[in-house]
């Protein structure tokens, strides 16, 4: 069953059925959030008060509208009243050290660790409105149309936004020293 | 096709959603110029570096936090709608209320003329005693449970404390001032939320609707703030006049409250 009709029938009362939505989307958005505030328990919360909210205001949700779309627009909300609480810190994210591990030779292993931590590193220093559109872009896979209509912009206005991120975050990692191709 | 729209494209080509005529155009470009195929190569890297980043996992214990959540809202839930939704069941013709009237002048005027012949008896207790002690009993339990839960140190805790509270069939003092502490002070949005819902119940007494627009005053969630004036709103609680046309003014404050309180003001006007 698409997220819109199970969403409807939760509008609708059947208040249970919003575990289907949680189980499909409680890790994007927690990792959406971890992004953000680089603490994992501070991310676990804002998930767990995104899936409030959606219960508590499930009579707000538009029927028509894609159920991913609103659900970020409640997640921004929440990002912002907890980053207006405590003013985000911008630093090396903890999980940054967690690297993919493979069959690869042990010295491209070793090359392949310090890239990603620069990456991480760049990342976490970009400006955080550009490291958010990479993040629903790369990360979340989401359209521009859902972007556009989490942030409230124009769809040609993200495509703008979401190049000039990816450009800046190259500059960063090539100038800490990232390999080039 | 100049470079500048070329490029905007870049991340729509790395993550394959670029088809048809816009794909065949830049690879014509891309042909033809060295600067843009570069900037290609150079943000592919990054791109595909990202993806292998780690996508780190949530612990368990977000799952099971959320369907405690989730069941004492439910359980709340339900049980409002229990209420809301009752409806008695149909009953004969016997039973409308214009044949009940009827019945009972007979039946009344029967009793009064029989009363004159017989001798008056001590009337019968009206209900019995000890249902009526047990009803107190179980109320006083469900107060003692919302007490407690209210104070504990898990919110999930507090949010059931709040649902007990709204089981009592007898608002009591002490769980009013419970709430009323948990919508000022609780450190969880969740609580304070569901506390101003629960405070409905004890909207007839002056003194919780006047400490209602004196928690709206020091309150810093705009969705509880919304929720408080809504409430005041409901209950036609002129005592929260002064604190909303102070928000309605408040440039510092949250937009959307801003806009609630100035509707706000205008029912309220109108209520008065």
């Amino acid at each position: 069953m698409e997220d819109e009709q199970v969403m409807q029938e939760v509008r609708a009362g059947s208040v249970g059925k919003l575990e289907v939505l949680f189980d499909r989307h409680s890790r994007a958005l927690f990792r959406y959030f971890l992004h953000l505030t680089s603490d994992r328990a501070a991310s676990e919360d804002l998930v767990q008060e995104v899936f409030f909210r959606i219960l508590k205001y499930r009579h707000t949700y538009q029927p028509e509208t894609s159920f991913r779309a609103w659900m970020y627009q409640v997640g921004r909300n929440v990002y912002l009243d907890h980053a207006g609480k405590r003013k985000a810190e911008v630093g090396l994210p903890e999980y940054a050290m967690e690297m993919t591990s493979s069959e690869m030779p042990a010295d491209r292993q070793v090359q392949q660790r310090q890239e990603a931590v620069l990456l991480h590193k760049a990342l976490a220093s970009l400006p955080p409105e550009k490291r958010e559109v990479l993040v629903m872009s790369r990360f979340l896979e989401l359209k521009y149309e859902e972007i556009a209509s989490v942030l409230k912009i124009e769809v040609g206005t993200v495509k703008v936004r979401v190049y000039r991120a990816l450009r800046e975050l190259g500059d960063r990692f090539y100038a800490m020293g990232g390999e080039r191709a | 096709m100049n470079c500048e729209r070329v490029r905007e494209q870049i991340p729509e080509v790395l993550a394959g959603r670029l088809e048809g005529a816009a794909r065949e155009r830049l690879i014509e470009h891309l042909d033809t110029c060295a600067a843009c195929r570069a900037q290609v190569a150079e943000l592919g890297v990054v791109w595909r570096g990202l993806e292998a980043m780690a996508q780190p996992e949530p612990s368990p214990a977000m799952k099971s936090r959320f369907l405690e959540t989730l069941h004492a809202y439910e359980e709340g839930f339900q049980e409002a709608q229990r209420r809301l939704t009752y409806t008695p069941p149909k009953r004969s013709w016997f039973w409308q209320p214009a044949w009940q009237v009827v019945f009972a002048t007979v039946v009344l005027a029967a009793g009064l003329a029989g009363g004159r012949y017989l001798m008056p008896h001590e009337a019968a207790p009206v209900s019995n005693p000890e249902i009526a002690q047990l009803k107190g009993q179980v109320d006083t339990l469900r107060q003692m449970v919302a007490l407690s839960l209210l104070q504990d140190q898990s919110a999930s805790s507090r949010l059931r404390g709040v649902t007990y509270s709204n089981q009592m069939t007898q608002p009591d003092r002490d769980v009013a001032q419970a709430l009323l502490h948990a919508v000022s002070h609780d450190s969880n949005v969740n609580v304070r939320l569901s506390a101003v819902d629960a405070l409905a119940k004890f909207a007839s007494d002056p003194e919780v609707r006047r400490a209602m627009a004196d928690s709206l005053a020091v309150q810093d969630s705009p969705l509880v703030q919304v929720a408080l004036i809504d409430l005041l709103v409901q209950l036609h609680a002129r005592e929260g006049v002064p604190v909303i046309l102070k928000l309605s003014q408040d440039k510092d404050a949250n937009e959307a409250v801003r806009q609630r309180a100035v509707s706000a003001l205008e029912k309220l006007g109108g209520a008065q």
